[in-house]
């Protein structure tokens, strides 16, 4: 008899949990078959009133069919949670290919770039980074560099001279003077900077642009060390080797002195107006420092060797970039800017 | 300075490489060839040529290479041929000077020679004169003239020719010129002169700026008759100075400022006399040879260890290379102990150019060929370099501000009067060029805004809106002493339409100044009035963040200038470490009404100072103004957390901060929305 009612219950309770259309009306079918004054619970009222044998065999029956819609009550909960969770994640549709707010980064310029590069480089073999003032004293530009007042070579670099009798420096080199005037031998040194020359601008000549001087004061110091280091330079800017060739030339301030010419990378060598079209660039005048430099410093050259180089910055960039105006660069145009 | 392919090789013998090879050559060996160039005859009959152009730079140091014969020596170096020189000293006859010559300043004259010719008749050069002069350059005048200029573009000394019969006296004095001495010089120029000034001269008065140029009342002309014929040497920054004070550059004063060799003197006035027998004919030379000299002693021989030499050049040679190099380029050679040399220069290289052992390093190492060193890695001793703190700083900036979406510009250190006063400077306050490349670029910056202005009305031709910025140094004058240099960073934003978000300039500034704040300051000029102020970071004005003033651009600019010399110099905070708070904090919300343009800076002051030691953090959650807040206000949130460090504060702790707050706003007047 009970067992009749709890197949029937069993079967009804079934159907109620197949058909509940939402969790609320699924707890419904749970409370009415399952709860505590449900149907359930009423049959197991009625087990006392049987005999024992009988009481342990339905009672049996009835934990199994307990059991049995716990089960089904449990695995239509996860659908109705599995459908719910579906339904929230695609109502948080999110189109990605829509463009983030907020600013792109903006551009270093090109001469900041490879002025960075050449700094680590040198700060990596073991040079000190100086600065030295854009506006300087005509002893620093000129005749701590074994340049006085009458040399002619003062007349190599057009100069601008300020009203208070000062000089836009026209060259790093001075900062290779209050290098030597502050440190102490051995001392290495690069120096990037700002220079100025009384020059006419045009795609090839501007008057400021920028230079990185260098310098290395030890007791033994060589062409073939400087040429080590003018080689590992372009080598690092370039990722190969370029093409250079070494020739004699004037500054007072080396002693002997040399210009460093590479292929210019415009043209390819074929000649254009960036290189004045012989296709080869001058970037890197050098030589050993002329003992006079170092005296005036207060180095003893009876002890003391030196190189010394002023890369031309600007020059270079426009080798390692393609740039063949020179004016691009002073010129604060982002549609130039923007591509660095 | 040009140089005749034609006239190289009379004067090396047998060269046959050809011109544009020997241009290359030059300039790997001797001296910047700037390029070779075909020279067609000028006129039917005359030579086809090829002229070699030489940076003038680069032959700065060597007053020889001035000249053909200064070259060919050089070449027939290089090249292992024989130098033909076109000399001979051998036809001045030994006789009395037929003029007297006396120098009364031996330093600024070290030697004046001089020839007297009679029997001249001045005329037209024949062609292979005129051709020689005007593929060089230089433009044939007459026979007496061409043939000086000829001797200088041979042999680099300057000659110069007086008009005998003009001339008062029988002797040339070389003298300092009197105080307000005036000269009319060839140029028909006048010059007032200065004791500083060497002039040459006859009894009257000065006939000749020494060096420079001839006087305009004895030179060559048509009725000349009897010539006195001056090659001279002077010294060369005297003559710079000269012709550098009277902006007086002639191709005499070029060679001569280059210290020319006392040697050559003679030797001009011989080539002269042979060529004057080829151009001038009839004339004759009148007695012998006028010649005084300061008795200077022999140049002293220079010792060159091999083994310096070979330390400098970083590469192996062999002595008797050295010795054969040197001795190519006309240097004396002698072994003066084992393994050193004693060098003696020659006359023409030891003016200056040759001096000491390290001239002669440059010598051996451009005959064997740079190209023959190999790179080397020195060894080094361990330097432990300098900071430089302010390059790294600098770096910082800029990554930070690239990363906001800013472009790096660079500006010129120039701007004009009118770029100063459009924006309301002062152009009497800026450092002035004395010899600027035009009037737009007078003065020097003292400040990065003129650059950056003109940066966001070029760019703004080409974008709706852009961020860029510059870092570089405003120059400012001092009493003494050098200007001042400071670093500054100039950031601008700006949109054609719509806000120059000065809320996203004012957030770069945090990124770079942690803590820093924005004060109401005075306007400047060319700031919008109702949008400026200053940044504030560790007690220090530090810059300034504005809006551009509306009447100098079409759409929005905003600006921020920072002193990154100052930000630098006021560090960043030492960071200790303190141990974090172990018990909950409180947090709790509350909302102002004030006057609609009561600064929300003031506001957070205010309350920061009712909050007490307790206050960790106070944050703005909104502003609004509407209804219900009444018109004319507006309505502040902030959110307060406190806390104590050793405790839970209680509910009335918590409250009786909230209170005091409350009560210490409503004391100056504000509303609180509870």
């Amino acid at each position: 008899m009970l067992e009749t009612t709890l197949s029937e219950l069993e079967a009804s309770a079934r159907a109620g949990i197949e058909a509940a259309r939402t969790p609320e009306e699924l707890e419904a079918v749970r409370v009415e078959a399952l709860g505590r004054k449900g149907a359930l619970a009423q049959v197991s009222k009625q087990l006392g009133a049987l005999a024992a044998e009988e009481r342990a065999r339905v009672g049996r029956l009835l934990n199994a069919v307990k059991q049995g819609l716990e089960e089904a009550l449990a695995a239509r909960k996860a659908r109705f949670d599995e459908e719910a969770l579906r339904a929230r994640l695609d109502a948080e549709w999110l189109d990605l290919t829509l463009p983030a707010p907020g600013a792109r980064p903006g551009s270093l310029h090109p001469i900041t770039q490879l002025q960075a590069e050449i700094e680590d480089l040198f700060t990596a073999l073991g040079f000190a980074v100086l600065d030295g003032p854009e506006v300087e004293t005509e002893y620093h530009n000129f005749d701590a560099l074994n340049t006085p007042p009458e040399h002619p070579a003062r007349d190599m670099q057009d100069t601008f001279w300020l009203v208070d009798g000062h000089v836009l420096r026209t060259h790093t080199s001075p900062v290779q003077v209050r290098g030597m005037e502050t440190l102490k031998p051995p001392l290495r040194m690069i120096a990037p900077g700002r220079v100025f020359r009384n020059e006419e601008v045009d795609a090839s000549h501007e008057h400021t642009f920028y230079q990185l001087e260098g310098m290395m004061i030890d007791r033994e110091v060589s062409v073939a060390h400087m040429l080590y280091f003018m080689k590992t330079l372009l080598r690092h800017i370039f990722g190969r080797e370029v093409t250079v060739r070494l020739r004699p030339g004037y500054f007072p301030f080396v002693e002997p002195g040399f210009e460093l010419d590479i292929h210019c990378l415009i043209c390819g060598g074929a000649g254009c107006p960036v290189c004045k079209q012989g296709g080869w660039v001058e970037l890197l005048p050098c030589g050993l420092v002329h003992p006079n430099v170092l005296r005036l410093s207060g180095i003893d050259p009876a002890e003391w060797n030196g190189f010394a180089f002023g890369l031309g910055l600007t020059r270079l960039a426009m080798m390692r970039y393609g740039i063949d105006d020179i004016r691009l660069l002073q010129g604060g145009d982002l549609r130039f800017l923007r591509q660095f | 300075m040009n140089f005749s392919y034609n006239w190289l090789r009379e004067l090396v013998e047998g060269l046959a490489t050809p011109p544009n090879e020997l241009g290359r050559l030059i300039t790997m060996k001797i001296a910047e060839c700037e390029g070779v160039h075909a020279h067609a005859a000028p006129v039917p009959g005359g030579f086809p040529d090829s002229i070699i152009e030489i940076d003038n730079k680069s032959i700065t140091h060597r007053p020889d290479l001035w000249g053909h014969v200064g070259l060919a020596r050089e070449v027939a170096a290089v090249l292992r041929a024989r130098f033909r020189d076109p000399v001979r000293l051998d036809l001045i006859p030994p006789a009395e000077p037929a003029i007297g010559v006396s120098i009364l300043d031996l330093d600024l004259c070290p030697r004046y020679s001089a020839l007297v010719f009679d029997h001249v008749t001045v005329g037209p050069s024949p062609l292979w004169l005129q051709c020689r002069l005007e593929a060089i350059g230089l433009n044939p005048i007459n026979n007496i003239v061409d043939v000086t200029n000829f001797v200088m573009a041979e042999l680099a000394e300057p000659l110069h020719a007086f008009d005998h019969d003009l001339l008062h006296g029988e002797t040339i004095f070389i003298r300092r010129a009197r105080a307000g001495e005036m000269l009319m010089a060839l140029n028909e120029q006048s010059y007032r002169l200065e004791p500083a000034n060497l002039v040459i001269a006859d009894e009257r008065g000065a006939i000749a700026l020494a060096g420079v140029i001839g006087g305009l009342d004895s030179a060559i002309n048509a009725r000349t008759r009897r010539i006195v014929l001056e090659s001279a040497c002077f010294l060369g920054s005297n003559i710079r100075q000269t012709s550098t004070r009277l902006k007086l550059r002639t191709d005499a004063s070029m060679r001569f400022e280059k210290s020319q060799d006392p040697v050559n003197t003679v030797r001009g006035l011989a080539r002269a006399l042979e060529l004057f027998r080829q151009v001038a004919p009839g004339i004759r030379l009148v007695g012998g040879l006028a010649d005084q000299k300061k008795d200077l002693p022999p140049p002293a021989p220079i010792l060159l260890p091999m083994n310096w030499l070979i330390g400098k050049l970083g590469r192996e040679v062999k002595a008797a290379e050295v010795r054969d190099i040197l001795e190519r380029l006309y240097f004396g050679v002698s072994e003066s102990a084992p393994g050193v040399f004693s060098v003696t220069a020659p006359s023409w290289r030891a003016t200056r150019d040759v001096s000491i052992k390290d001239d002669l390093v440059e010598e051996v190492g451009r005959m064997i060929g740079y190209d023959t060193i190999a790179p080397r890695p020195p060894l080094m001793a361990v330097v432990e370099p300098l900071a430089s703190p302010e390059r790294l700083f600098h770096r910082q900036v800029r990554l930070v501000l690239s990363q906001q979406g800013f472009t790096e510009v660079s500006n010129y250190s120039f701007l004009s009067e009118e770029q100063a006063r459009a924006l309301g400077f002062d152009p009497a306050a800026h450092l002035a060029v004395a010899n600027p490349i035009s009037i737009e670029q007078g003065l020097m910056r003292m400040s990065l805004l003129p650059g950056v202005y003109r940066n966001i009305l070029e760019n703004s031709k080409h974008f709706e809106a852009f961020r860029l910025f510059e870092i570089g140094r405003e120059i400012h004058q001092r009493e003494t002493g050098l200007p001042h240099e400071i670093p500054h960073l100039m950031a601008a934003i700006y949109a054609r339409d719509g806000a120059a978000d000065l809320a996203e300039l004012k957030r770069a500034a945090e990124c770079l100044l942690p803590g820093a704040e924005v004060r109401p300051a005075e306007v400047r000029s060319y700031e919008h009035p109702a949008r400026a102020g200053e940044i504030v970071w560790r007690d220090h004005v530090v810059g300034r963040i504005f809006e551009l003033h509306p009447s100098l651009v079409t759409g929005r600019a905003g600006l921020l200038d920072l002193d990154l010399e100052l930000i630098l110099r006021l560090g960043e905070p030492e960071k200790r470490y303190r141990s974090i708070r172990r018990y909950p904090a409180s947090a709790f919300d509350l909302s102002v009404v004030a006057p609609e343009r009561e600064l929300v800076g003031d506001l957070r002051r205010q309350i920061v100072g009712f909050a007490g030691e307790q206050l960790e953090e106070l944050e703005f959650l909104r502003q609004y103004a509407g209804p219900p807040i009444p018109a004319g206000h507006k309505s502040v949130s902030f959110r307060l957390t406190v806390a104590a460090p050793d405790r839970t504060l209680s509910l009335e702790e918590v409250g009786a901060i909230r209170n005091r707050i409350i009560e210490g706003l409503r004391g100056l007047r504000y509303e609180l929305r509870l």
